[in-house]
């Protein structure tokens, strides 16, 4: 392709121009003659579909202004001598130029009959369009990232049905990319093709899909780089290299077509939803006995003024990324990790200035204070004993008070 | 039981200073930051509950209670600090921490009165059981219920709760408010047990007040709807009489000196009204 097209450039228009010089022998099948009757808008089949062809929309377009004529696509236009043609075409088969494109979508889902009792074939001209092709880097091309949602959505805002449901694909509008692309006009920002690619598309289920578990690291890291870094160097990315399906990949955390900014409240990483993402692991009993981790982390955090703060909204408080890091989270052991004792002043310093070695004297959120911090035990004991016990007795007299009233009376 | 008799010296509706005005804005000021207090931390315990989500809806709502909390404490710590002073410094102060000094009278006091409510021992000793035992202690009759002084041990209790709460939940407060000082002089655990006894003690406060004390001085078929002292600051000499006997009793006696001595009236006694 890429060789072809300066090719084409070159070689057609100066074929094309033989044709044209010989064209009034040839019997009329240069472009004029075809929009002779094409140039009406109101040209139309018996079904009523309009047979327009806009001569500037094709001038313009890529096949137009190379000098590719009708006749060049609609090759079956040649086997006629009268006109008016009366008989319905053939389709267009772009595969006799673009090969590499078309093998690569046969490959692809769209290439392929899907399961259903209607199965939709997804053709050149869905995407692309018809007379009106443009090259993607063309603002006005149907394929430029600018236009892309719009061309997918055209087809899986509601006709397709994916496990995902329908309308799964639209939540990309209220996504932080598509935010990036249509306000800030960001072209470079993701798009349908940047996670999930353009002819060679795959289900996430397939392993070889760029959504799939397997390609999605290196899929969202083809922009977010130092992010993939970070990941693959943290304890999540390391199980994640030895094929462990339990560790988080970005999607798990980050969401798939809505993904929002952190700071977006919206967000299912916002500062104080963090803690309810990381719990849907770190509080499975299944997930914590398989992998030997910490059990109650939701709970346990909750119970510190940092988690009640944050769940009554407030988002200065250190939620579990605040300490832990995120993509790059290590374990404790680890002399590099933020939770590691040596490093726990220097972390809890960013938001306590002037935190010394006495932060790291103590347990937080531990499972059992009964084992991590015996005197707060003790002393939470005392109180219990004594709140039930004062209370008792001040019920008692009140009981007691109450029933002598009733017996003089 | 013997019915007290003023003999003249103290009219049923004569009226006593019991809270002069210096006290009762104390207490004010302890009501309302208590409940600012009580109001603006006890969620903190409940952080479970959905309802409390529900109060803190809007935005800031959490950082907006913080703030209360704070200016709720200062409150208090003035009113502690302005008591303390007020308790050393004044004459009254000083007569009244006299008369709050918890004795062991209180403590019989105590039991004296469950044991008159419940009436047990007196129904054991008209049947005739344990008779020798009853002859022989007649405490544990409980016949009579027990006379109180100026203040009885359910107003001891309270008044000495107060105290030791306040010490505790400001000492621990100022050091959940300041993290960082309380760091540099305590390792985390002990920060750890500032932060759970302030929650347990403010737990134990709120539940005390809310039980005995609303019991005590509003729902009591004796005082309800409201004991009005902590408003007007008075007592009548009937209610000092079925109350507070021993303190009747005490300025019956002063009176009946005076009146021996020289006859000089009534005005003699520090805890009369003007």
């Amino acid at each position: 392709m890429k060789l072809r097209g300066p090719i084409l450039r070159l070689v057609l228009p100066a074929a094309l121009a033989v044709l044209w010089a010989a064209a009034p022998a040839l019997a009329g099948r240069s472009d004029d003659d075809c929009l002779t009757c094409h140039g009406d808008t109101g040209l139309k089949t018996e079904l009523g579909r309009s047979l327009f062809v806009d001569r500037a929309g094709f001038a313009a377009s890529i096949h137009g202004s190379t000098g590719i004529a009708c006749v060049d696509c609609h090759t079956d236009l040649k086997k006629f001598t009268d006109f008016p043609h009366s008989a319905k075409l053939e389709p267009v088969d772009c595969a006799s130029c673009h090969d590499a494109a078309a093998a690569a979508i046969h490959e692809s889902i769209h290439g392929r009959p899907h399961a259903g009792a209607a199965p939709i074939t997804v053709r050149c001209k869905d995407c692309h369009g018809t007379h009106d092709i443009r090259p993607a880097k063309d603002a006005q091309s149907h394929t430029s990232p600018m236009n892309i949602p719009d061309t997918c959505l055209s087809c899986h805002l509601e006709r397709v049905r994916t496990t995902l449901g329908p309308g799964y694909a639209g939540r990309y509008k209220q996504s932080v990319h598509f935010r990036a692309l249509s306000k800030a006009g960001l072209s470079f920002s993701a798009t349908c093709l940047s996670c999930h690619g353009g002819h060679s598309v795959q289900p996430m289920g397939d392993p070889q899909s760029k959504v799939s578990r397997r390609n999605i690291i290196p899929t969202c890291g083809t922009c977010h780089a130092g992010i993939e870094r970070d990941y693959l160097e943290g304890v999540h990315g390391k199980d994640y290299v030895k094929g462990s399906q339990d560790v988080p990949v970005c999607t798990d955390c980050h969401n798939e077509h809505d993904i929002q900014s952190p700071e977006d409240l919206d967000s299912g990483v916002y500062a104080t939803k963090v803690a309810a993402v990381c719990a849907r692991c770190h509080d499975d009993e299944s997930l914590a006995r398989q992998y030997g981790l910490l059990t109650s982390r939701l709970k346990t955090f909750s119970a510190s003024y940092h988690g009640t703060a944050s769940k009554f909204g407030e988002i200065k408080v250190a939620n579990c990324s605040s300490c832990h890091g995120h993509h790059g989270i290590r374990p404790s052991s680890d002399p590099l990790s933020s939770i590691n004792a040596a490093n726990l002043a220097a972390t809890c310093g960013t938001c306590h200035p002037g935190a010394g070695k006495n932060f790291s004297k103590g347990r937080i959120h531990v499972v059992s204070e009964k084992t991590e911090n015996r005197w707060a035990y003790t002393v939470k004991i005392i109180y219990i004993v004594i709140i039930g016990g004062l209370i008792s007795v001040f019920l008692a007299f009140i009981a007691a008070d109450l029933y002598r009233r009733m017996r003089i009376r | 039981m013997k019915e007290l008799n003023g003999n003249g010296l103290i009219r049923n509706d004569e009226v006593f200073l019991r809270m002069n005005l210096a006290e009762r804005v104390q207490h004010i000021l302890l009501i309302v930051s208590f409940s600012v207090l009580v109001v603006t931390g006890l969620p903190l315990m409940f952080y479970e509950l959905r309802i409390l989500k529900s109060i803190f809806s809007f935005e800031k709502a959490f950082y907006y209670r913080g703030v209360l909390h704070r200016v709720a404490a200062i409150v208090l710590i003035v009113d502690m600090v302005w008591h303390s002073g007020y308790t050393i410094l004044t004459r009254r102060g000083r007569d009244n921490f006299r008369e709050m000094v918890p004795r062991l009278k209180d403590a019989l006091d105590a039991v004296s009165l469950f044991g008159y409510n419940v009436g047990l021992s007196r129904w054991l000793y008209r049947k005739g059981i344990l008779r020798a035992f009853f002859e022989r202690y007649p405490f544990w009759k409980f016949e009579n219920p027990p006379e109180y002084g100026r203040y009885n041990f359910v107003e001891k209790l309270e008044y000495l709760s107060v105290a030791w709460g306040s010490f505790i939940m400001i000492l621990s407060g100022f050091f959940m408010w300041n993290v960082g000082l309380s760091l540099k002089m305590f390792p985390l655990w002990v920060h750890d047990i500032f932060v759970i006894v302030h929650g347990y003690e403010a737990m134990l406060a709120f539940l005390a007040i809310i039980i005995w004390h609303m019991y005590n001085v509003h729902l009591n078929p004796e005082v309800f709807p409201m004991s009005k002292i902590w408003i007007n600051g008075k007592i009548t000499g009937h209610e000092l009489k079925t109350l507070h006997s021993l303190e009747y009793r005490k300025i019956l006696a002063e009176r009946q000196k005076a009146h021996g001595a020289g006859g000089a009236g009534t005005g003699l006694n520090p805890a009369q009204a003007p």
